[in-house]
């Protein structure tokens, strides 16, 4: 059934969908993975602070992310940041700032959201006591938190922290909306001007299984190593 | 040094803490006993201020605990604690268990504060555990490293909230012998428990607690031979009978 498939589409286009496509692709997942997660934790710290006028505006902020489609978010920030951009410098036109800074911002704001809930419950899983024998200590609360609570959340919340990632990993391909050439882009590209649409196509639902799928048992393994010994 | 005076709590409407007053003077080794629930872990911390109190004073070394103007973290860096359940951080060694607060907290360069660390694990007779982690370790190794980690801060006086009663019985008494070895020091404790053993072969003093209230602050022979109070009476025997 494969006779009149042509294969060799893909390794002619290995180059262009490796080093311009996944790249893009890796690059943007790494950097929003970061950003996520930083932003996410900061948003947990929020919203467990007790106090009211930190807590209320995490809590909304992170209700809003996760009840807005990601398409909308990507278009939505693709053609507002140049906007805001323009409005915070006072630029006389709207500042263009990219596909990739767009996406990333995009990417960063909607994954801290997720980040955050997951870190909220990794916090919360460390016991009481452990605050309280810092406090006693007399570590302050930035102390407390960067050397006691959130090393050990943070272990304790990896393998979720991961599968979070991969499914980012997964959900960076629709930057193809705004034509950016990541992986997926790219495979589109040649497969629309090479008219080789079911090759390209599968080959890249190859990939991505073959990285998701390799990166979720690779999480697997982790958990089992990193585990704390209590 | 350290001074309770008329201090009350509130839990919404329910009162742990009712109008508890005493004194522990320098050196002094104070006991404060009572049945569960009696408010006497609550009172124990709220002298470094981890349990906040509604009514009344508590001084530290001359500090006002309650006081919203006292830095609490610098207050607490000079009362050392033990707790229940050893509270030691799981993700760090023992020798970073020992080392981190020194060095965070008290400012103190890597090596002194190994040095340090080492001197006091040394002492509690766990020197050859100091690269371990506190899983490794059993429930009284884990407590006498905890103490180590408070003494390590060289603080001014020592809270115990029921050092013994999360360990097995015959881990009791590791715990102990180091707690008797720094009360012979003078070091100024004040130790919630239930061994009254303990508190026989230590305490100056003996402070017993009942629903919130101090009923009973007397020297401590004075306390296991004629307790003036009913209360104390029928908690003794209770306690002793066995």
């Amino acid at each position: 059934m494969f006779s009149n498939f042509d294969f060799d589409v893909i390794l002619r286009s290995l180059p262009y969908l490796f080093v311009d496509g996944m790249s893009f692709t890796l690059l943007l997942t790494a950097f929003a993975a970061t950003g996520g997660i930083f932003f996410g934790t900061l948003l947990a710290l929020m919203r467990l602070s007790g106090l009211p006028p930190l807590s209320l505006p995490a809590a909304g902020y992170v209700n809003l992310m996760r009840s807005v489609p990601l398409v909308l978010m990507i278009f939505w920030f693709y053609f507002l940041v140049p906007y805001i951009g323009q409005w915070i410098t006072g630029a006389p036109r709207p500042i263009q700032v990219g596909a990739f800074v767009s996406s990333l911002v995009t990417f960063t704001l909607f994954e801290a959201a997720y980040y955050c809930e997951i870190m909220r419950a990794g916090i919360q899983s460390i016991p009481r006591g452990q605050v309280a024998a810092a406090q006693a200590l007399g570590m302050n609360y930035v102390q407390t938190m960067g050397y006691i609570v959130l090393p050990q959340a943070l272990r304790n919340m990896l393998p979720v922290l991961l599968t979070q990632t991969i499914i980012l990993f997964q959900d960076t391909s629709l930057v193809y909306v705004l034509s950016i050439t990541d992986f997926l882009g790219a495979a589109s590209k040649v497969a629309q001007r090479d008219g080789r649409l079911v090759e390209m196509y599968l080959f890249a639902a190859v990939v991505y299984f073959i990285i998701s799928f390799g990166a979720s048992r690779l999480v697997r393994h982790l958990q089992s190593r990193i585990a704390i010994v209590r | 040094m350290i001074t309770l005076s008329h201090v009350s709590k509130w839990y919404q409407s329910f009162q742990v803490l009712n109008d508890c007053s005493t004194e522990i003077a320098k050196g002094e080794v104070v006991v404060v006993c009572g049945p569960s629930g009696s408010g006497k872990s609550t009172l124990i911390k709220c002298v470094n201020g981890l349990e906040p109190f509604q009514q009344g004073i508590i001084t530290v070394a001359g500090t006002s605990v309650g006081d919203r103007k006292t830095n609490l973290p610098k207050l607490r860096a000079r009362i050392g604690m033990v707790f229940q359940h050893f509270e030691l951080f799981p993700h760090l060694s023992v020798m970073r268990n020992l080392e981190l607060a020194q060095m965070k907290v008290l400012g103190r360069g890597r090596e002194e504060s190994k040095e340090r660390g080492m001197k006091l694990l040394d002492r509690v007779g766990l020197r050859e555990h100091a690269h371990k982690y506190p899983g490794q370790l059993s429930g009284g190794q884990q407590q006498r490293v905890a103490i180590a980690r408070a003494l390590a801060m060289d603080p001014i006086a020592m809270l115990f909230d029921e050092p013994t009663s999360a360990l097995d019985p015959e881990m009791i008494s590791e715990v102990l012998d180091v707690m008797i070895a720094l009360a012979k020091e003078g070091m100024t404790m004040a130790v919630v428990t239930h061994e009254m053993g303990f508190a026989n072969k230590v305490a100056n003093r003996v402070v017993f607690m009942d629903r919130g209230q101090i009923v009973e602050d007397a020297p401590t022979a004075e306390f296991f031979q004629k307790p003036r109070s009913e209360r104390a009476q029928v908690f003794l025997s209770k306690i002793l009978q066995h």
